[in-house]
């Protein structure tokens, strides 16, 4: 484990979490240790400061396990996150969500903002996002993307922040998140049935939410939030009755959480990790596919693939929109975290294997008959993640395949772009021929 | 402008080639070249893709082919895969038995080895003319069958054929040696002019003999009672 | 003890050989304990040192125990890992690719026994070749010390030749014929994917000699050959959805219904064997025989097929308020929410209710029932001789009504009145369904309207598929009898014919018929899929 010690924390926080508070079984490995994805992702949403949307069946614990997650790693006590959340519903209003006028200044005629507490803390929950308008859905997203809040003239500004959003399986019951807003949400992940054992025991327990509860702090949080002061000063404040929580959680739980400073330097830890050479050109790689076409230059949703072309066997010819340029930043956010707690000094395929399903499984539009022909499969991840986890396997076995002459291929890009006068590697992959278009884009 | 390709500037090249990297592409090498030579004979020797088995023909085709061949370095193996890749059509368009069989005969005489032994058991076809012109000191031996005018003008050879041949065989062979180990068609040493001919079968007819031996099983047919051509046995 | 000893030193390379060959999605590596044959094998006997049932591999302890005296235990268990992996990353990486390197050896060995075997040197030539060209490998170093037969002698040397590295075979010592053998196979561009159909070929011409002296000898000595000590490749390296995946593609590739049968009858008792049938539909199931006629036509269909019908979404008329935007000057007082205005008029704090249209449900009509009528008379391709686009055709329309939870009738007919006809009542057992449908009865071709009646008869939930050449003698009494019923009617004729046309002429006044002339039989599938589609989906037909 790393010197300082987080990792070993972040592991306890999980051990805490699964064994008391969220009952799952593991449902994924990564170098020999397994995880239940949707702690270990929800984990790396906050440390990460990333954007999940988490799906499953109603009463699976969707909400309840981004609640824990972030209470430990943000040490806010779980009253001040539920006070914080945003429910999805058609009438939901900006007021609700972002803040509203002062009243009384109001009738005195001056303007000023009440923010609320989902725009002030840095853990931002929403409750079933799908049902939220496609126009509330955007303003919680932009406002995530920038970390800016801006209501009337005003603005605040947050320096740290995730999301989490929950959803229930899209049916024609419901709104849907339409394409470009799900494509900025990380990653997508399942909060799975446990079975029946685990769940009969999560059955005798009830409250076993009041571990992460101290009506004292929330109290104390709820006033520093209602309060007129400056944010930023308010952040000190928080920060304040947060590490007296954090404090608390030691002594009773005997769990160690994050202070600012902490998480800002596993941040840190985590941005200063790269890929190595495989990892690198497996992305590109998986990229490649998701967004070629040798027909009309990149994958675009209006346009359909030729018949007997000869990139069939592809990811390319089975999906139907092109990578957004969010996916790799995901991958490599997801990753680092990932490489970071398992205490790998390089981000390599594994890591990348073992992210990219739930990076992709919300981006991907797959084409119908790709659907059909495999809805009914055996298989024990929701569809669209199961799809993913097929379509990042399939890829990796292609590029064991040739992963050699890949990096040649790029190794000798890297040199034309240097200036050395050497020919492009062909090879029979759509990477070859994006290397060779940004090589023909630098000679001319 | 940026290089997209940074991270991949110390990468050292592939892994070394192995000595079979180094075979498959010389074979591939020599093939192409064959190839070419065959596809440049029926160029010019069956431009309409048809072509007669006539004495001035076999006489410009081989010389053609012996001008193809005569700066290629190959084997018997060379000569062999050549034979297969005949019947496939993504290799070589048009398989002419003649003209095959007069180019596979000059690969087969000027090649480097004194024996040669092709394994075209395996073989749908038949090939014509095998063993045309094979010189003394060559030994050739066929494992498979044989098709019309298997080993005409023989010059001294030892032509081995493991099955069975069909008409002409030996025709106007002027020395050496033909062992057919299973049955042999019509004329056979027809104008046969030197030489031996064993057959371990059955022979379905000898042609007009000018000199020579012919031999079926442990008896000599030839010269001996047969007087007639075309005698049914 | 050993055997826990080998599990330690399996855990301890494994992070390492996964790395090594970029981590594969194959589970950690079990060992097994010394068996009772192992035993009685003895010292002189080499066992089999590797198992791969699936994805997991099995070490048989009793083998890297018999090799230590040779080599390191980790060396000998490493070699074993990477042979096993490489199977899986390289060659023959899927089932698909097992059947046609199979079914290409086959042709030049003409037994199933000696073209498994021949199919197994071949991928594990390429397997261990492709290992000791990309990776670090004890490999050579394995078979420098395995026991070895004829034909692992002239393998061994043709390691030597391509690898370059010596594995202890002296060539001067080597019989003048395998030589031969070695020389012809060293050719053989054993990497290159798209060319192993035509290398394995090449491979089998130039080892099938040796395999058949091989088997002579072993014949001769009525004792069991030795078995490959790193391990047999055959079908239980698969799990069940791989299998069905590669018959898939298989039928989709070849598309020779010969080929796939031939490959498949081979193969039955080791399908069946892995738990393989034909039950189910999707294939599961012991005990039934593979009847591979029906599972051609069962997995070329699968590679057609559209998406499940959806319980269509319909507006309800009624508006609801459905979000706030801002009010302005001008819009209307009654759609301003008076609570979020926190009771303003005023630009900027003001908003009004966006109201929209009620979305509901629709109602969740099921998928009508399916008859399908084909017609098998003399003028159509007999299916269980080549492959039937008719056929195939109404094998996608069977898929596409099954997946939906509906049940499907067959009316096979050529001569009907005169007995040449089998009916299926509708059901939902797909393979009995398939095998109606390959029924082929030859001779004229005559419906039965007597049979056909009650299956269509007072049922108006039934779709109805006649894929024919229209060549019938009673086509007056099939024109009326579409006359009088008023269910959706699919009719596809192949090629132009004056009955065609008189039937066309019949029914082009009846909006519940659509009538297609199919000029090439392969557009069979896409026309009743397109047709499928329009039915389950008629928003999609009023978009495009």
């Amino acid at each position: 484990m790393g010197k300082n010690g987080y990792q070993k924390q972040v592991m306890e926080i999980y051990q805490f979490i699964s064994e008391h508070l969220y009952f799952n079984r593991p449902d994924m490995e990564v170098k020999g240790e397994r995880f239940n994805s949707a702690i270990l992702l929800s984990l790396l949403t906050s440390l990460k400061r990333g954007k999940e949307l988490i799906i499953g069946e109603p009463g699976l614990g969707k909400t309840t396990s981004a609640e824990f997650v972030s209470s430990l790693i943000y040490q806010l006590p779980l009253g001040v996150i539920w006070g914080s959340e945003v429910s999805g519903h058609p009438e939901q209003t900006e007021e609700k969500i972002i803040g509203r006028p002062d009243l009384g200044k109001l009738n005195r005629g001056e303007e000023d903002v009440v923010w609320t507490n989902f725009a002030q803390i840095p853990v931002k929950i929403v409750d079933e996002i799908n049902r939220l308008p496609e126009t509330k859905q955007s303003m919680i997203l932009d406002g995530v993307d920038r970390g800016n809040w801006e209501y009337l003239n005003e603005m605040i500004i947050n320096e740290e922040y995730c999301l989490f959003a929950t959803a229930n399986y899209q049916d024609g019951g419901t709104n849907t998140i339409i394409a470009p807003l799900v494509d900025r949400f990380d990653v997508m992940v399942e909060s799975r049935y446990p079975g029946p054992n685990l769940s009969f025991l999560i059955a005798k327990d009830r409250r076993k939410d009041h571990l992460l509860r101290h009506p004292q702090y929330e109290k104390d949080l709820y006033h520093i939030l209602k309060s007129k002061i400056p944010y930023e000063k308010k952040i000190a404040k928080i920060e304040e009755v947060s590490n007296a929580y954090g404090e608390y959680l030691q002594e009773t739980l005997g769990l160690k959480s994050f202070r600012k400073q902490d998480r800002d330097r596993i941040c840190t830890e985590m941005e200063s990790l790269e890929l190595d050479l495989d990892a690198s050109a497996f992305t590109r790689m998986l990229l490649a596919e998701l967004s070629f076409c040798d027909r009309y230059g990149q994958k675009r949703v209006i346009e359909n693939c030729e018949e007997g072309c000869h990139y069939t066997g592809y990811l390319c010819h089975q999906i139907k929109n092109c990578a957004s340029n969010r996916l790799p930043l995901s991958i490599k956010q997801y990753a680092q975290g990932l490489t970071w707690l398992l205490d790998d000094s390089e981000i390599d395929m594994e890591h990348i294997k073992s992210i990219a399903p739930y990076t992709l499984a919300h981006r991907i539009q797959w084409k119908e008959e790709v659907l059909s022909q495999k809805e009914r499969l055996q298989r024990d991840d929701p569809f669209p993640i199961f799809l993913a986890k097929e379509a990042v396997i399939a890829v990796s076995k292609r590029y064991r395949e040739q992963s050699d002459h890949l990096k040649d291929a790029l190794a000798v890009g890297s040199r034309i772009f240097q200036g050395d006068p050497l020919q492009p590697i062909e090879g029979d992959h759509p990477l070859y021929l994006e290397i060779k278009k940004d090589i023909e884009a630098r000679r001319r | 402008m940026i290089n997209p390709f940074e991270e991949f500037k110390s990468f050292s090249p592939s892994p070394p080639d192995l000595p079979m990297d180094q075979i498959v592409q010389s074979a591939e090498a020599v093939m192409d070249r064959i190839r070419w030579g065959y596809e440049k004979l029926l160029e010019e020797e069956a431009k309409e893709l048809v072509w007669m088995v006539q004495y001035n023909t076999i006489i410009k085709a081989y010389e053609l082919a012996e001008r193809y061949i005569m700066e290629i370095d190959y084997t018997a193996e060379d000569i062999e895969e050549f034979c297969f890749a005949l019947e496939n059509t993504r290799k070589i368009p048009y398989l002419i038995p003649g003209p095959a069989g007069i180019y596979i005969s000059a690969l087969c005489n000027y090649s480097k080895e004194e024996e040669i032994v092709l394994k075209l058991s395996e073989l749908k076809t038949e090939i014509n003319l095998i063993g045309f012109r094979l010189p003394k000191g060559k030994r050739l031996i066929i494992e498979g069958d044989t098709g019309d005018f298997t080993g005409i003008g023989l010059e001294g050879g030892e032509l081995v054929v493991e099955g069975s041949a069909k008409n002409w065989t030996g025709a106007g062979m002027k020395g050496g040696k033909i062992l057919i180990k299973k049955n042999i068609g019509l004329h056979t040493g027809e104008w046969m002019m030197g030489g031996e001919i064993y057959v371990g079968g059955r022979v379905r007819g000898l042609g007009n003999i000018v000199v020579g031996m012919v031999y079926v099983r442990v008896y000599q047919v030839f010269p001996g009672k047969v007087k007639y051509p075309n005698l049914y046995y | 003890m050993e055997k826990q000893n080998y599990q330690s030193l399996i855990e301890e390379i494994w992070p390492k050989l996964k790395r090594k060959h970029l981590y594969p999605e194959i589970p950690m590596p079990l060992i097994k304990g010394a068996s009772e044959t192992d035993q009685e094998a003895g010292e002189e006997n080499q066992t089999v040192g590797l198992e791969m049932k699936q994805k997991q591999m099995t070490i048989n302890s009793a083998f890297v125990s018999q090799m230590k005296k040779k080599m390191s235990e980790k060396s000998v268990i490493e070699a074993l890992l990477d042979h096993g992996i490489t199977h899986y990353t390289f060659c023959p990486w899927d089932f698909q690719t097992y059947l046609m390197l199979y079914s290409e050896a086959k042709k030049i060995m003409g037994d199933k026994e000696l073209a498994k075997q021949v199919s197994n040197y071949f991928i594990d030539v390429i397997a261990n070749t492709h290992c000791v060209k990309h990776r670090h490998t004890e490999i050579p170093e394995l078979h420098r010390h395995l026991k070895k037969g004829m034909v692992e002698e002239v393998i061994t040397s043709l390691y030597q030749k391509i690898w370059g590295i010596d594995l202890g075979i002296s060539p001067s010592k080597m019989n003048k014929d395998h030589i031969g053998i070695v020389r012809r196979l060293e050719r053989i561009p054993y990497l290159d994917r798209s060319r192993w159909g035509e290398s394995v070929q090449r491979f089998a011409r130039s080892i099938k000699p040796l395999l058949i002296e091989e088997e002579k000898q072993r014949r001769g000595e009525e004792g069991k050959g030795d078995r490959n000590p790193q391990g047999e490749h055959d079908l239980s390296h698969y799990s069940i959805e791989e299998i069905d995946q590669g018959l898939r593609d298989y039928a989709q590739k070849t598309k020779t219904l010969s080929e796939f049968k031939d490959v498949v009858e081979d193969l039955s008792d080791e399908l069946r064997g892995a738990g393989y049938g034909m039950e189910g539909g999707m294939g599961r199931g012991h005990g039934n025989p593979i009847d591979a006629e029906v599972l051609f036509y069962m997995k070329l269909a699968e590679n057609y097929s559209i998406p499940i019908k959806k319980i269509p979404l319909e507006k309800i008329g009624s508006l609801h308020p459905h979000s706030h935007s801002p009010w302005e000057v001008g819009s209307p007082f009654q759609d301003v929410d008076i609570w979020t205005s926190f009771g303003k008029i005023m630009p900027g704090i003001t908003q009004i209710w966006k109201k929209k249209e009620g979305k509901g449900r629709g109602k969740a009509e099921g998928t009508p029932d399916c008859l399908i009528a084909i017609d098998s008379s003399g003028s159509m391709i007999n299916p269980r001789k080549s492959l039937s686009y008719a056929v195939l055709g109404a094998a996608c329309a069977t898929n596409a009504y099954l997946r939906n939870d509906s049940k499907v009738a067959v009316y096979n007919f050529s001569d009907a009145p005169m007995g040449g006809k089998e009916i299926l009542d509708y059901t939902d057992r797909r393979e009995e369904i398939y095998r109606v449908l390959c029924r082929y009865f030859g001779g004229g071709t005559a419906l039965d309207l007597e049979d056909l009646m009650p299956l269509i008869q007072g049922k108006k939930n039934v779709d109805f598929f006649i894929i024919t050449d229209m060549k019938i003698t009673n086509l007056e009494a099939l024109i009326g009898f579409f006359g009088q019923i008023q269910n959706r009617v699919t009719a596809v004729h192949i090629g132009d014919n004056p009955y065609a046309a008189r039937f066309e002429k019949a029914v082009e006044k009846k909006r519940n018929i659509s009538l297609y002339s199919v000029k090439r039989k392969e557009d069979i599938p896409y026309i009743v899929l397109g047709k499928i589609r329009d039915y389950f989906d008629p928003a999609h037909l009023k978009k495009s």
